[in-house]
């Protein structure tokens, strides 16, 4: 088993002068990549051993440097998002603990002012090497925690340990077949765990990884053309603002990619159907996991009928749908294996683990050839009458709508029904869309109960620092 | 269009299957083949969305036929 400094230094022995890292301002081998570690290191080796160190960088080569050296100084990286709000940003570093507060030097101003027991605040400049004795990290330690969006509720902190981490780096390199031949784009944040996870995967298999900060669509076709780029990672909305946005001939970079992975449990059909028209041989794939489960299960797109599909169960990984209700296929996802945590770092939400499942939350059935749906969120559910709704299924009805940006459906209590639809919706920019237009279409499309009884326009939702809409809030 | 033809046309919406023989401004509930509980709420939707009017309860429960709903309209625009 693997620890997650050996990535890097295996990788280093094998190929020392193979481009390991390209950001927007600098390139770095392996071996170059290693000393930097090394070096970094030895600063943070002051510390004692599974101390929690919490990072706030952008992505850059900072962020892999002083994650490593973090890693293989035997400390905890704790992992802070750029975009993260003053509170929670408190809250985060009070449950964490942290001894030392790093910082790239642009989001210095952002922990100066933090409230700080007994630690330290250093901009990644100021890091200087300094002897001291090296530490080994061991499998079952903890090597880093991220706090979980706070989709769903408040942020829970997810320490993830260097075993789990090894297993989840193994399968995806596995899954989607990647190589040392690879150069991988790479637009998405570090500080969570799909990024975090591409990162990993690069280093265990000694391809070279393209870091993007905030890119646009131009930006991601260029970097392509550019660097002979193989495979990108990348959020839905990414996707399809590029298919959306970009014309067709633009679009030609892509078409030589082998693959497109991303990581949602609804990836628009039209969009994977166009990225597979796009691609000449490639692959456009998703996975379903949790930052407490990661890369549960992949879903290879190449069976039209399955195009709502999260996939089938990653290898070693058990899923099982958990049933109290009256539908028997439909259930709470429960997921066991080694890439389930241990616990969270709080210990008030351990209720979220039976045994040694772990109990997602999320809404799911399989299909007879196995294949898991995700539905929904238990929480979401809206009651009518005892007829059981999913908010994302009158969602998607509506979204099929033009004029119409986000929408969310939410339970609205009601005298006779129990509850029925309220929808709250967010229009594009120009639109002229009204109530009316929205039902008629609703009327048509879905079965009376579970047309919506209010429907209400928003400016914006609250969302969570990584961008996804707060739903416990609007209700 | 006048405010007759935009209640007949809310019914038309609402009951996608109902045709003009079968539309009658005195027809009451029980006389339309799928106007339930369900489809009484639709309509009620529908009605607040287009005149931008609220009902009470007690005003929905006694809407039970076209003619009405469009008397409960004017008493409110």
């Amino acid at each position: 088993m693997n620890t997650i400094d050996k990535f890097l230094t295996n990788s280093c022995k094998s190929d020392p002068g193979k481009l390991a890292l390209i950001d927007d301002n600098s390139k770095f081998t392996f071996l170059e990549l290693e000393e930097k570690v090394q070096k970094f290191s030895s600063f943070l080796n002051q510390f004692q051993e599974k101390s929690v160190i919490s990072l706030l960088f952008e992505n850059t080569s900072e962020f892999v440097i002083s994650y490593l050296a973090t890693i293989n100084s035997g400390c905890i990286a704790h992992l802070i998002p750029t975009g993260i709000s003053e509170s929670n940003l408190q809250n985060q570093i009070s449950s964490a603990q942290p001894t030392l507060v790093l910082s790239s030097d642009s989001y210095f101003s952002k922990i100066k002012n933090l409230e700080l027991e007994n630690s330290m605040k250093v901009k990644f400049s100021e890091v200087k090497e300094i002897s001291s004795e090296k530490k080994i990290p061991s499998s079952n330690d903890y090597a880093y925690l991220i706090y979980t969006s706070g989709t769903t509720s408040t942020p829970k902190g997810v320490p993830i340990t260097h075993s789990s981490c090894d297993f989840s780096t193994k399968n995806i390199a596995r899954t989607l077949h990647y190589s040392k031949n690879d150069i991988d784009l790479l637009p998405l944040q570090l500080s969570h765990s799909f990024g975090l996870g591409c990162l990993h995967t690069s280093l265990y298999v000694g391809s070279t990884l393209v870091l993007q900060k905030n890119p646009n669509a131009t930006d991601i076709l260029n970097s392509i053309k550019k660097y002979n780029v193989t495979t990108l990672a990348a959020i839905p909305s990414t996707l399809s603002n590029i298919t959306s946005n970009v014309s067709d001939d633009s679009l030609a970079p892509l078409s030589n990619l082998r693959l497109i992975i991303t990581n949602s449990t609804f990836f628009p059909p039209a969009t994977i159907r166009k990225l597979k028209n796009i691609l000449n041989t490639g692959i456009v794939a998703t996975y379903y996991g949790l930052t407490e489960a990661s890369r549960s299960t992949f879903m290879l797109f190449d069976d039209e009928k399955k195009i709502e599909s999260v996939g089938k169960p990653s290898e070693c990984i058990e899923i099982k749908i958990h049933n109290e209700s009256d539908d028997e296929n439909i259930g709470e996802v429960w997921i066991r294996g080694p890439n389930v945590i241990d616990n969270y770092w709080e210990k008030e939400y351990s209720h979220n683990k039976s045994d040694d499942w772990l109990k997602t939350g999320d809404l799911g059935r399989f299909d007879d050839d196995g294949f898991l749906y995700i539905l929904g969120r238990v929480d979401d559910l809206i009651n009518i009458s005892g007829e059981k709704v999913y908010p994302q299924e009158i969602e998607r009805i509506v979204k099929v709508l033009s004029e119409i940006d986000e929408v969310v459906a939410i339970p609205m209590k009601h005298n006779s029904f129990g509850e029925v639809v309220k929808l709250l919706v967010k229009k594009s920019i120009n639109s002229k869309i009204s109530s009316t237009d929205i039902l008629t279409h609703c009327i048509k499309n879905m079965e009376r109960f579970k047309v919506p009884a209010k429907i209400e326009f928003v400016e914006d939702f609250p969302r969570t620092d990584y961008g996804k809409i707060k739903r416990f809030m609007l209700k | 269009m006048n405010l007759n033809d935009d209640v007949k046309k809310i019914f038309f919406e609402t009951f996608p299957l109902l045709t003009e023989s079968d539309f009658s401004w005195e027809k009451t509930q029980n006389n339309y083949d799928d106007w339930d509980s369900f489809a009484q709420l639709n309509l009620i939707t529908l009605t607040e969305a287009k005149f931008e009017i609220n009902f009470s309860d007690d005003e929905i429960t006694s809407i039970n036929s076209p003619k009405t709903l469009l008397d409960m309209i004017k008493s409110k625009i």
